[in-house]
């Protein structure tokens, strides 16, 4: 077990920045996601720790070494592919051990740990099978049994679930949840899925155009997003952007309504200024009779069950809200919300920086 | 609906079954039928003899040496063929500068008509002006008897049929190679295993089916070479290079031994579906699942 550091980590591919300067520190034992849309430079970064992408500038630390020109062989890291990357014509068994005979273990040690590590999967079953004799779920499982049973000082997982079905995905998220509780390696996992990210990060690195936006526990990115990215990444459904400006007051006006600016906890620009103010939907609740309204016609009803998720057009201004559940709740309608007091966030017009007091 | 689709199948399957029986089964029974006759020219009044051809051919010293020349030929140019078109085709699945130009180049050799690979072949070696013998000359060494020798000879017609048919493995297992995940090669690099374990423990394995049916191809192809052999040696010296195809040919057309030409091509035939079978149990196309 060991911690990883990133100091101003790049890579370039010809004139292509694809990870620009990046510094992470994940502590031995940390379970760290990065996280953010496709092409953010996530998974190239991961390949830089496991040592399959050269670095073109900065260093990599595991522990105490410093493993920036080491062969992957040599960082003593294991790797979960997306699609699994399972050794075709090897059986369970012999996809297990491979890392471990090439290690020259003995082979009584290659036994026992294939052993325990089937059992703690739950694949004792399968060790005789052909990875096409296997499902999906199984597939992974034995990808990170192949992990496992080399005791590397971290883990390292690419989009691990992204190939597997809803359900079989949420229950793997539990399983990956439970053996991070279990080894206590240190594990860094990326994904695109902010539910992902969300439930199984000890902390979250939020990345975009190969920089970090954001790292912190799930619910500090959550409550308190540092830019406009993060803000409308993290969360489902995706948080309300409104473009507009402090007028007088100070007041921000939005379809109709004025909302007074809160009194503290931000370092808001004088009247005029641009801003993007952000409402999450699920802290717009319907409007009581005192207090500001947004008022609008409803566009779009999406009933969640225990929830029910409108879209209202207000004065050509479009917000998701939403709400408890409401059967009466219909396209056409009338209404009036209004946000959830202390639930406002507040970013600079041009740089989409948060302008909450840190 | 289904009845018409019906009628389709059969119909292709009759057309399929009408030009097989025309154009292999009748000529391979007719060969075989011949094997049993005994004729002095394709025109004269054949007598039957029954297993006569045979039993005169396989006493022949002839017979033997050809079969075993014709294992050596096929044998030393199919390993060879097979190392080379590996290794050229692990290179040439690198990216290197001009990958593509030298990826067209390596092609070039099997899309040359044979005849012409032969007259060049020879003009090269020509033993007073071929360039090869001219410029082993000017380095003090030579000349090599190209087709003189018996053990040259064999090791020359070798050498042409290797240059000539390399470039279909290079092909096959170039397009095997692309097929291959790269994630399985990351897989075993983070898991430990160097370069030559990587080629062991993952090319090998995953080029194994392109590698059977390669093996099989030329196998069977350069077991029935003739052209490259007939156009360079004859099957000569001293019969250095006469295997069963050119045994066969010289006893039906040269020596007008038409029955015995037949048998011999009949034997061939029956030694090469015996390896076939052989090397179908040893390397089955697909794994038992």
């Amino acid at each position: 077990m060991a911690s990883i550091t990133l100091e101003r980590v790049s890579k370039r591919f010809g004139n292509l920045t694809v990870v620009d300067a990046v510094s992470l520190d994940i502590a031995d034992g940390e379970f760290m996601v990065l996280v953010g849309p496709s092409g953010c430079g996530k998974s190239t970064t991961l390949r830089m720790i496991a040592g399959l992408e050269e670095s073109s500038e900065g260093s990599i630390r595991i522990g105490a070494r410093d493993v920036t020109k080491l062969e992957p062989r040599d960082r003593n890291v294991a790797m979960v592919f997306q699609n699994y990357a399972l050794y075709p014509h090897k059986s369970v068994y012999e996809n297990l051990a491979f890392g471990l005979r090439m290690r020259k273990f003995d082979k009584a040690e290659v036994e026992r740990r294939v052993r325990r590590a089937a059992a703690m999967l739950g694949i004792e079953g399968l060790l005789a099978r052909k990875p096409r004799q296997l499902s999906g779920g199984q597939m992974q499982r034995v990808a990170l049994g192949r992990a496992l049973v080399r005791e590397p000082e971290a883990f390292l997982l690419d989009e691990p679930l992204s190939n597997l079905d809803a359900r079989m995905r949420v229950q793997t998220r539990e399983e990956i949840a439970k053996l991070h509780r279990e080894v206590g390696t240190s594990m860094v996992y990326v994904t695109h899925d902010q539910v992902e990210a969300m439930t199984l990060g000890d902390r979250v690195c939020a990345m975009r155009d190969g920089r970090i936006q954001q790292v912190g526990p799930p619910l500090a990115l959550y409550d308190r997003p540092a830019n406009r990215f993060v803000a409308a990444f993290i969360g489902s459904p995706e948080m309300n952007l409104i473009e507009t400006e402090i007028a007088p007051g100070p007041v921000v006006r939005i379809g109709g309504a004025v909302l007074p600016v809160p009194a503290s906890g931000f370092r808001l620009p004088g009247p005029g200024s641009r801003i993007t103010l952000g409402i999450r939907p699920e802290h717009l609740a319907i409007a009581d009779a005192a207090g500001p309204r947004i008022s609008g016609d409803i566009a779009m009803v999406e009933r969640l069950g225990d929830r029910t998720l409108i879209g209202l057009d207000a004065a050509g201004i479009g917000l998701k809200a939403l709400l408890p559940r409401d059967d009466a709740l219909a396209v056409g309608h009338s209404i009036a919300l209004a946000p959830m007091p202390g639930r406002l966030h507040f970013f600079d017009g041009e740089t989409g920086a948060s302008l909450a007091v840190p | 609906m289904r009845s018409r689709n019906d009628w389709v199948i059969w119909a292709f399957l009759a057309a399929g079954l009408a030009v097989t029986v025309a154009f292999v089964l009748v000529p391979v029974g007719h060969a075989i039928v011949l094997s049993l006759q005994q004729a002095d020219s394709f025109i004269s009044t054949p007598r039957f003899v029954g297993l006569a051809n045979y039993a005169r051919v396989l006493g022949e010293e002839a017979f033997w040496r050809a079969a075993g020349n014709g294992l050596i030929y096929s044998g030393l140019s199919i390993v060879l063929q097979v190392l080379l078109g590996l290794g050229f085709a692990m290179v040439l699945n690198e990216a290197f500068p001009g990958q593509r130009l030298v990826r067209g180049l390596a092609v070039l050799p099997y899309l040359l008509p044979t005849v012409v690979v032969a007259l060049t072949f020879q003009w090269m070696t020509d033993g007073s002006f071929g360039i090869v013998t001219v410029l082993l000359a000017e380095l003090g060494l030579g000349p090599i008897p190209w087709f003189e020798r018996p053990d040259t000879a064999m090791a020359s017609v070798v050498l042409a049929s290797v240059w000539l048919w390399t470039p279909f493995v290079t092909i096959c297992v170039l397009a095997g190679l692309q097929g291959i995940p790269l994630s399985l090669y990351e897989a075993a690099r983070v898991d430990g295993a160097g370069a030559f374990a990587r080629f062991w423990h993952i090319t090998l394995p995953q080029l194994r089916p392109v590698l059977t049916v390669v093996v099989l191809l030329r196998a069977i192809w350069m077991f029935n070479k003739f052209d490259i052999i007939w156009l360079l040696t004859k099957g000569g010296p001293l019969g250095a290079t006469e295997h069963l195809p050119i045994l066969a040919y010289k006893r039906a057309f040269s020596q007008f031994d038409v029955g015995g030409g037949a048998a011999v091509a009949t034997l061939s035939f029956l030694i090469l579906t015996a390896l076939v079978m052989l090397y179908f149990r040893l390397f089955p196309l697909e794994e038992k699942r």
